[in-house]
């Protein structure tokens, strides 16, 4: 029955390389980018590989329990997948926003061309993000993150300018730097504490922290700041607003809403899964985060306020936002902890959302920049509103989602005890959502209400086909419906961090 | 018996290949029948070596008492004798075609297999002057390798070739005779034959003569300021410079590197000494060095060549950590960085033969029209880049783990360095992969229309190695015991 575990992956992975072989044998001519014959063969492939791993990955995290060992890497040290409460709700998150995207991308790429390659790569990214989330034990868990970068970077380039081979380049090699960095935790860790498996409340102990040459709790922060190169955190973030504007929108949604997403399930399994929240207690280690987290709140919510190209704002701003969670994470409590992990649900859907809407008008009208969207809620008012709810759950109104997790993050902060950040936390949280709310609600008003000088070409609604309205409904459709229903979620994620933070009763200490 | 066995493995391949030029062949494929006979026979003759694994010592010949040629067969010089009989028949195969359109191919063909014998000998060696003699004789025989196209460029290479190695040749006889003298006795035995009545309070000036005898014999494996010799002999044929230039030469001069370090020096001795310290330095420092000009580089083969000599440092690395376990990591090293040094040079002459571009910027969309080739290119840029998985990974995490191990600070500086050059390795390898596969919306495809992968002369060595690759990312653990034992873990 474990077996079953691999079947989103078996299903994801043959079908991704069949649809690379496929495209890989097509004759390239100049004029074959255009006249694709017959697009649908491949979609439909795309489609049900797409909804049938959705629905194994489904089943898995309802059913499956029990581990599967791929290979043995060292005789202790085995490569393995299982699902735990964290796998679930990660691997469930990734499959909501693939099943979304991929619906979705079905006619915004028939802009782009070369579908196939997309599709192929979007499916391996898929089977490749769903055996990151069941990782059973740290060195599987880098061995995915590896392949996460090296699966994504084709869906940067996808265009295949200058700029975007530029672009991505520089995000795989961001990805890199962080993943070589973690490494080198790894490393360390491995000395220390041979078992990497990952156990909740994890194994290590105060004094191993603070025994030994220094060089453990050095090696955890170069590790813990090398996987926030993923989650965007400064001083690595640039790849971000390099990277989102020149990819393909439904990989920018990708891309915001989950990948740099494994950035911070990679740091939630290092600080809770290996080391565990009573070793890190009180730690320079966290002092350092706190600020770095915070520092990038901030600027990442003035750097989007200023921008004027859309999709760099909205990057921008998952720079700012994946810096809330890591600041819940930061700060060692289990209230932070549940308003990260439900930020990382939240943030994953809105950000999604509005990539997603971005999207929409690129492949409508051709807008890029802010100041073309006046007047857009005329002809597209559906997706405006769809734009505006996603707005509000950013900014944390009730009863939009993202209320909720803000609420969390801060109570997490005034619960802890990481000194003057107790108090600087919240306040900083506060002013960047007064600035989330002054460079994302202006569009709204924008588009709804039209200043005299500007001339508006067509007042007729004309809304986007509904593969690519559908999917947003249904994103809108969450982020007002966990507002306003979120007891499920609410204990989910509630029972998940205070596993966290029992005392585990076997703390060992190796040497 | 089993002495006679000895020197015919060493002697057969060189006098075999002498007969070459010599022999009448009614089509060119007779040749290649002969090539494979020489060195299948060579390897299996090697493969019963390892069977038998005799005990005693071998003497070939006697210069007084105390100097002498003579072979033993112990754990490591059966590794490095199993790889290079593994290598040479295959690396054969593929240069037989890449040499279909070069002149002179008899006289290449004649060196690249006396090459096959010295360095059997070098590692049958028993004893530092047995080493020493092999090491100068590998010397000069692949230098008529390096000036192989006759060019003014090769010839100029191999005279810069012959100057370090005699340079470097020079440096390893100070070393011998100071072992010769301050030891108990010649031979290799593990832990070092140091005398330490006889060194009485000259310890200093042995560990000054380490550092030069360290670096006479890690000239072959350019260690900086000593690598620019490596890729300039990037002129010579490509199955030169993915053989001998990335794994057979180059791994002799670790090979010895090991030797001289932990059988007749000793590791114990030597730890924690300042002459540790010095060649650490050098040794990390050349890791990030050889990565840098690798970047820099835009000659496929030259930037494969300096990645070759920062690859080379991690051995180095594994091996002045001066712990069973740094030796460990450096055989691994030494083994898996063949494999995938070798793949990704035989790719970079496939794609030289078929369509004669040297540089990267004329890769732009190769990928479409080699998907074989570029394939198992990339496999081996993954590898060297050590994504998990591949054979890359597996050394450079026991290469770290016995660095961490040693608990010296220059030794965790040591891991960083590996990860930088890492990070610049997927920066160079990646960049080459871009452009073979993405080579941009406009790309004119139709510019690359009769270009087609090779034949299986040069895709089954390539297939085999990739294969080996895969297959020890996957599973390590029978390799891993295997040189654990050696080192005596």
């Amino acid at each position: 029955m474990n077996i079953f575990l691999l079947a989103p992956i078996f299903i994801s992975f043959l079908a991704g390389l069949a649809l690379l072989v496929w495209s890989f044998r097509e004759k390239r001519t100049p004029s074959s980018h255009k006249t694709e014959a017959k697009p649908w063969p491949a979609r439909t492939l795309f489609l049900s590989a797409l909804s049938l791993s959705a629905l194994c990955t489904v089943f898995c995290s309802l059913k499956v329990t029990g581990s599967v060992v791929l290979f043995h890497l060292f005789s202790k040290l085995p490569i393995a997948l299982s699902l735990d409460s964290l796998g679930r709700f990660f691997v469930l998150t990734v499959t909501l926003i693939w099943v979304v995207v991929g619906f979705y991308s079905i006619t915004y790429l028939t802009r782009e061309g070369e579908e196939k390659r997309f599709f192929g790569f979007f499916l391996l990214l898929y089977g490749v993000l769903y055996c990151l989330g069941c990782s059973q034990n740290l060195v599987t868990m880098y061995l995915f993150y590896e392949l996460m970068s090296l699966t994504s970077f084709p869906l940067v380039l996808h265009n295949g300018s200058r700029e975007a081979i530029m672009a991505s380049l520089k995000y795989l090699f961001y990805s890199m730097c962080g993943a070589y960095m973690g490494l080198f935790g790894i490393f360390v860790l491995y000395h220390t504490l041979p078992d990497l498996s990952f156990v909740a409340g994890g194994s290590a102990s105060q004094a191993l922290l603070s025994q030994g040459d220094g060089l453990l709790p050095v090696a955890i922060l170069i590790m813990l700041l090398g996987f926030s190169v993923k989650a965007g955190m400064f001083p690595l973030h640039a790849w971000l607003p390099t990277a989102h504007p020149v990819a393909p929108s439904p990989a920018s949604a990708a891309l915001s809403g989950i990948i740099v997403k494994c950035g911070v399930l990679a740091i939630i399994r290092v600080m809770y899964y290996i080391i565990g929240p009573s070793a890190l207690q009180g730690s320079f280690l966290l002092t350092v985060l706190q600020s770095l987290s915070l520092i990038t709140v901030f600027m990442g919510s003035l750097l989007a306020f200023r921008e004027k190209v859309f999709k760099k704002r909205l990057a921008y701003s998952t720079v700012s936002q994946v810096s809330y969670i890591l600041f819940g994470l930061f700060i060692v409590t289990p209230q932070g902890v549940q308003g990260a992990l439900l930020h990382l649900l939240f943030h994953a859907i809105v950000k999604c959302g509005l990539f997603l809407t971005a999207g929409v008008f690129l492949y409508s009208f051709g807008y890029t920049r802010v100041d073309q969207l006046q007047g857009v809620g005329k002809k597209m008012p559906v997706t405006l509103w769809c734009y505006t709810f996603f707005a509000l759950a950013l900014v944390g109104i009730p009863p939009t989602c993202g209320f909720l997790s803000k609420w969390y993050l801060a109570q997490g902060a005034f619960a802890s005890t990481a000194g003057v950040f107790r108090f600087l936390g919240p306040v900083i949280l506060l002013v960047s959502a007064l600035l989330t709310a002054g460079y994302l609600l202006p569009i709204t008003m924008d588009g709804f209400f039209v200043t005299k000088e500007t001339t508006v070409h067509a007042d007729k609604p004309c809304e986007p086909s509904l593969w690519m309205l559908i999917p947003l409904l249904i994103l809108a459709l969450l982020t007002l419906g966990l507002g306003l229903f979120p007891n499920a979620i609410l204990s989910f994620t509630q029972s998940l961090s205070d596993s966290l933070f029992q005392t585990v009763s076997t703390l060992f200490i190796i040497r | 018996m089993e002495q006679y066995l000895f020197f015919l493995t060493i002697l057969f391949p060189i006098l075999g290949a002498c007969l070459i030029p010599f022999l009448p062949y009614r089509r060119r494929t007779d040749m290649l029948i002969y090539l494979e006979f020489l060195c299948l026979v060579t390897s299996a003759l090697v493969l019963t070596l390892l069977y038998l694994s005799p005990q005693g010592t071998y003497t070939l010949f006697r210069f007084n008492s105390r100097l002498s040629v003579s072979f033993h067969l112990d754990a490591m010089g059966k590794l490095f004798g199993a790889m290079v009989a593994f290598l040479w028949p295959l690396a054969v195969l593929y240069s037989f075609e890449y040499m279909k359109h070069e002149s002179n191919e008899k006289s290449f063909f004649l060196f690249y297999i006396v090459t096959y014998g010295v360095t059997l000998g070098i590692a049958f060696s028993e004893n530092i002057v047995t080493l020493y003699f092999f090491f100068e004789a590998l010397s000069l025989v692949t230098l008529p390798l390096v000036m192989h196209t006759r060019t003014r460029e090769a010839i100029l290479a191999s005279r810069t070739y012959l100057y370090y190695m005699i340079g470097g040749a020079a440096f390893a006889f100070i070393g011998m005779v100071f072992v010769l003298t301050y030891g108990t006795t010649a031979s290799f035995l593990p832990g070092g034959v140091m005398d330490l009545a006889k060194i009485g309070n000259r310890t200093n000036v042995i560990y000054l003569v380490y550092i030069l005898s360290f670096f006479g014999f890690g000239i072959k494996t350019a260690v900086w300021p000593f690598s620019n010799w490596l890729p300039k002999a990037g002129v010579a044929p490509t199955p030169v410079t993915a053989l001998l230039h990335a794994v057979a030469v180059v791994n002799t001069g670790a090979f010895a590197v090991m030797r001289i370090t932990y059988y007749s020096f000793g590791a114990d001795y030597l730890r924690g000494s300042f002459a540790q310290y010095t060649v650490m330095g050098f040794v990390l420092f050349t890791i990030v060095y050889g990565c840098s000009r690798a970047l820099k580089e835009t000659h496929l083969k030259r930037r494969l060549a300096w990645s070759t000599v920062s690859n080379l440092s991690y051995i180095l690395f594994g091996v002045v950590l001066m712990t069973p376990l740094g030796l460990t990591g450096a055989l691994c090293h030494m083994l898996f960085h063949s494999f995938m040094k070798i793949t990704s040079f035989f790719c970079a002459g496939s794609v030289i033969y078929k369509t004669g571009k040297n540089y990267i910027h004329e890769l732009d969309g190769l990928g479409r029209r080699m998907p074989k080739i570029f394939i198992l290119f990339a496999i081996s840029a993954f590898a060297l880049m050590g994504v998990p998985g591949l054979a890359g990974f597996v050394s450079k995490w026991s290469l770290a783990y016995a660095a961490i191990d040693s608990r010296e600070p220059l030794a965790y500086i040591g891991v960083g360095c590996l990860l930088v050059s890492a990070l610049l390795t997927a920066i160079y390898m990646v960049t080459i992969l871009v452009r073979a596969f993405f080579p941009g919306k406009d790309f004119a495809y139709s510019s690359l229309q009769d270009i087609t992968d090779p034949n299986w002369y040069m895709l089954l060595p390539l297939f085999v190695f990739a294969a080996v690759v895969i297959f020890f990312g996957i599973h390590p653990a029978p390799v891993l015991e295997l040189l654990a034992s050696i080192s005596g873990v």
